[in-house]
């Protein structure tokens, strides 16, 4: 495929994506990738004759959202399914339009390395296809216009050119330097519930180091260790009582409702260091009320 | 099992697993640190030196310290189930909505409160029937109302009304919230935490009232100590009811309560602190300071709530097994809901109780008053001549008081000495009211009824007459059940009797106990097998619902076969201008199994004989077989602390 033709190409691809709610398109670096993610986790690992990833990043929730309780938003917070309904339809669109081979990246977890460990990072493609850049919130993706997105990813035999990663991060915004001045911590290191996040912001306002534990971010929003714990919990209760709290309790038995409405990963999402984010929150687009709006 | 493999074919060990367990945990995803932004600068080197902070795969952490894949994908997966915790995500229940984490708010949650095992057992033994709940809450009886949730109320609404007279000063429900929160927090300060007992002995004074208050807003438990109670009664007591803590005066007269329980805390266990008002002696701690707590209760304290216990009060019961009655908000606060529009109560009124507060029917009035809004008036300790001056100055429109009250101050012309006509009704309760007294008594109210109230530490107000009942009713009965209470009369069989026929008065209802605490045996025996409770009282009803009390289901006399109680005796007795008290009891007797005696205490000066007495009797038209055959004259009576005859200890003289 010639160059114009890749390029008319990828805008077609991108007008479709949009059509069908994205908010940003990009093309991501195909050798960038394969260099950074570590073996097996590349795209070729999952389609060999890969020639391009796209992601595609679709808003966050609704405005509204923001302000409910953090044990609501648990349940519609993410908007993830959005995104890959996107690429899913733009994997069939590239093969109808363009006849080749084309797959909506699978956003789930390596069967063999447990539930933390992704096949992809959905987050490394967007980061390099330019439509986001790691936050001192333990690396979330943010964009100055669109704000929080949640993203999927398309791998193709079609050959696109790739764009750049963004210039320039949002992230810290001049209202979390200012805030981390004076009080040594950003919104969302100070409001984290688990105080997972913390780090450092150099002299110009920019990132110099962040630190996220992921373990103990991990210990509030992917309880895959609470349904086998308090299997063995109840194993090891002293009593039939004690046995039948460990498996009967409402916290419990939110545990078994969850896994049998198919929540997944729903275990507990927490949304409080996006919740604080005025990038995630108050960016022009981030507002589906105000992207309505004529600019 | 990893990749289908398991331990044994992965080779992995426990001690492998200890060796590079946490370097795994370390270098894995776990814990991620990057310097700058190199993944979107494409800075390839700095990303592969920095790879072990931002987060390694299990290949690359396999390389890096020589295992394979499958035994790092294995440790690192053991290590994330030993070392996460689990349940962090209750911390999401609080937050949104406008609020924020705050680490300086945050209890971890093996920190927050819970019930102690002495508060777990109090809790416990509130064990109601589930069909009579579900009937009580169905029909409203059972709310969530509590003596907090009254308080914070009227404090709220009418912070200026008056909450609580005293001669000295007269404190508002503003004030009275205050001094209670205070109390109350001093009180956590000390140690003492929702679902542990708080004894309390004082008089009917401020102290009495706040430290109530204080107990029950922190969610504690108060059990109380009557006044003449000393140091064999407080053994029992506090060591049967695991009291933490006692609220005690440092000296009543020339007894010293507060060095008394001091010298007593190295048999009571349980017994952590003694509060003492007044000059706090070695050890103990003042009041004062208790009271004057700066320090709010914790935020992860649990509210008190209608369910929860709030008073254990003793009743009769040996030292060997005390009968403790555990009361929550649902018994006692609905019947007291029911009593207030029942006694003409409202948010104007002022309530005096000549009872002492250690008792339910002094506790009763409290809680009226604090269910209405109303005041609630002080008399520290009942005198005849101060009891009366404080109607007078003080202007009461209720008085809670026992027939000996009323009876002490008709004796002394007390009533016609003072105005009594602030009073719209004075409710007598605590023993037999005798006909006579009432019929005396309700001249001297010129705006006022006399209500006769019959209840028991287990149950509060189980029957009273109402103000538009006639008076001679009122002398005769002991009312109609109060609302949502259930009475029969029924046989020695649990037989529900026709009425007028004399039985034992048995009480169901949403104001009864539902078992003494720590003492089975005596639950079993207080309740029939289909949920009555048994009251030990015999008694008649009559056609328009009124009981009358015609004794004691144990004080019954057998003379040869033919059974009465000698209460009607004794109610006659006690009418002769030469007796001042009286009680019957029986005696052993050979041929006829037992037969009456009648113990009297006479009026100065006086003198009788029994054959004097049996004239008079049976002038008053009482069968001749009811006649007692013995007389024996005595200095005083065995009494209670409620001041009712003890009659296991009278027998005669040899």
């Amino acid at each position: 495929m010639s160059s114009d033709n890749a390029e008319a190409a990828k805008a077609e691809l991108f007008a479709y994506a949009k059509k069908r709610g994205a908010l940003a398109v990009g093309v991501a670096d195909l050798a960038a990738i394969e260099r950074i993610a570590p073996a097996g986790h590349r795209p070729s690992d999952i389609m060999p004759r890969v020639k391009s990833v796209i992601s595609v990043g679709v808003g966050g929730q609704t405005q509204g959202t923001w302000q409910v309780p953090a044990k609501a938003m648990a349940y519609f917070g993410s908007t993830e399914t959005r995104a890959y309904a996107c690429a899913y339809g733009m994997a069939f669109f590239i093969e109808n339009r363009f006849g080749a081979p084309s797959i909506y990246c699978p956003p789930d977890m390596d069967n063999e390395a447990g539930p933390r460990v992704p096949l992809q990072s959905l987050k490394l493609h967007a980061e390099l296809a330019g439509i986001g850049a790691r936050s001192l919130a333990g690396d979330i993706l943010l964009h100055p216009e669109f704000g929080y997105m949640y993203f999927a990813s398309v791998f193709t035999e079609l050959e696109l050119p790739p764009d750049e990663p963004m210039a320039d991060n949002p992230c810290p915004a001049p209202s979390c330097v200012d805030m981390f001045r004076k009080v040594g911590q950003t919104p969302c290191q100070k409001f984290c519930p688990v105080q997972c996040l913390s780090g450092d912001i150099d002299a110009d306002g920019n990132q110099a180091e962040m630190h996220y534990d992921m373990a103990a971010c991990a210990e509030m929003s992917q309880q895959y260790e609470s349904v086998p714990a308090l299997l063995a919990e109840a194993l090891g209760a002293e009593d039939q009582a004690a046995r039948e709290d460990a498996l009967f309790d409402p916290d419990h038995k939110m545990l078994w409702y969850k896994m049998s409405v198919g929540s997944g990963g729903l275990l507990a999402q927490c949304f409080e260091c996006m919740r604080v984010c005025p990038i995630a929150t108050r960016s022009p687009a981030s507002d589906p009320i105000r992207r309505r709006q004529p600019s | 099992m990893t990749q289908g493999l398991t331990r044994q074919q992965l080779g992995v060990t426990e001690a492998m697993i200890a060796t590079y367990g946490a370097t795994i945990f370390r270098l894995s995803h776990n814990h991620q640190i990057r310097r700058g932004d190199p993944i979107r600068m494409k800075d390839f080197a700095a990303i592969q030196r920095h790879r072990g902070e931002l987060g390694m795969s299990d290949g690359e952490i396999a390389a890096a310290i020589g295992l394979n894949e499958r035994q790092v994908v294995f440790i690192r997966n053991l290590e994330e189930r030993r070392r996460f915790r689990t349940g962090h995500y209750h911390r999401l229940n609080k937050l949104g909505g406008g609020k924020r984490y705050r680490s300086e708010r945050m209890t971890p949650f093996q920190d927050h409160f819970r019930y102690g095992a002495d508060a777990l057992a109090l809790r416990a033994a509130l064990a109601f029937e589930p069909d009579q709940a579900r009937r009580y809450v169905e029909a409203g009886y059972w709310t969530g109302d509590t003596l907090r949730s009254w308080l914070a109320k009227h404090a709220t609404e009418r912070p200026d009304a008056p909450a609580v007279i005293s001669p000295e000063r007269t404190v508002s429900y503003g004030e009275l919230k205050t001094g209670v929160e205070r109390l109350a927090a001093g009180l956590h300060d000390l140690g003492v935490r929702p679902g542990d007992v708080v004894a309390v002995q004082l008089p009917n004074t401020h102290e009495y009232v706040e430290s109530f208050l204080a107990i029950a807003w922190l969610g504690a438990v108060m059990t109380t100590l009557y006044m003449p109670y000393r140091e064999a009664e407080f053994q029992t007591q506090l060591g049967h009811s695991r009291a933490k803590a006692v609220i005690a005066l440092a000296e009543a007269g020339d007894f010293k309560p507060a060095a008394t329980l001091m010298a007593l805390k190295d048999k009571l266990p349980a017994l952590a602190h003694v509060i003492a008002i007044g000059a706090a002696p070695a050890g103990a701690t003042s009041y004062a300071e208790v009271a004057a707590c700066g320090t709010p209760l914790p935020e992860d304290l649990p509210v008190p709530v209608a369910a929860d216990p709030f008073l254990l009060l003793y009743t009769s019961g040996t030292t060997a097994s005390p009968k403790a009655a555990p009361l929550n908000y649902h018994t006692m606060l609905s019947n007291a809901q029911a009593g207030v529009p029942e006694h003409v109560i409202d948010a104007d009124s002022v309530i005096l109780s000549a009872a002492p507060f250690g008792h339910l029917f002094a506790l009763y009035a409290i809680k009226l008053a604090m269910c209405a809004g109303a005041a609630t008036l002080l008399l520290p300790i009942f005198a005849p001549p101060a009891f009366a001056a404080l109607i007078e100055s003080h202007k009461p429109t209720h008085l809670f008081a026992g027939p000996a009250h009323i009876a002490a101050c008709l004796g002394a012309g007390l009533l016609d000495k003072h105005d009594m006509g602030s009073v719209k009704l004075s409710v007598t309760s605590g023993a037999a009211v005798p006909p006579d007294l009432v019929r005396a008594y309700e001249p001297k109210l010129p705006n006022g009824r006399v209500c006769q109230l019959w209840g028991m530490t287990e149950l509060q107000a189980g029957m009273y007459t109402r103000p538009d009942d006639p008076v001679e009713r009122v002398a005769t009965s002991a009312g109609r059940p109060s609302l949502g209470t259930e009475v029969r009369i029924a046989d020695e069989h649990g037989n529900a009797l026709p009425l007028g026929e004399e039985g034992e008065l048995q009480v169901r209802g949403p104001s009864v106990f539902p078992g003494y605490f720590d003492n089975p045996e005596a639950s079993a025996a207080t309740f029939t097998g289909d949920g009555w409770f048994r009251s030990g009282d015999l008694a008649t009803q009559a056609a328009d619902g009124h009981v009358t009390l015609t004794g004691r289901l144990k004080d019954v006399i057998n003379r040869g076969g033919v059974k009465y109680s000698p209460q009607e005796v004794e109610v006659l007795v006690d009418g002769h201008p030469s007796v001042m008290q009286s009680a019957i009891a029986p005696i052993p007797d050979p041929r006829l199994g037992e037969r009456a005696c009648c113990y009297a205490v006479l009026r100065p000066g006086a003198a009788l004989t029994l054959d004097e007495l049996c004239d008079y009797l049976t002038a008053q038209g009482i069968a001749k077989h009811k006649l007692p055959e013995k007389l024996e004259l005595r200095d005083e009576l065995p009494l209670t602390a409620t001041r009712k005859v003890i009659k296991s200890r009278l027998a005669p003289s040899a």
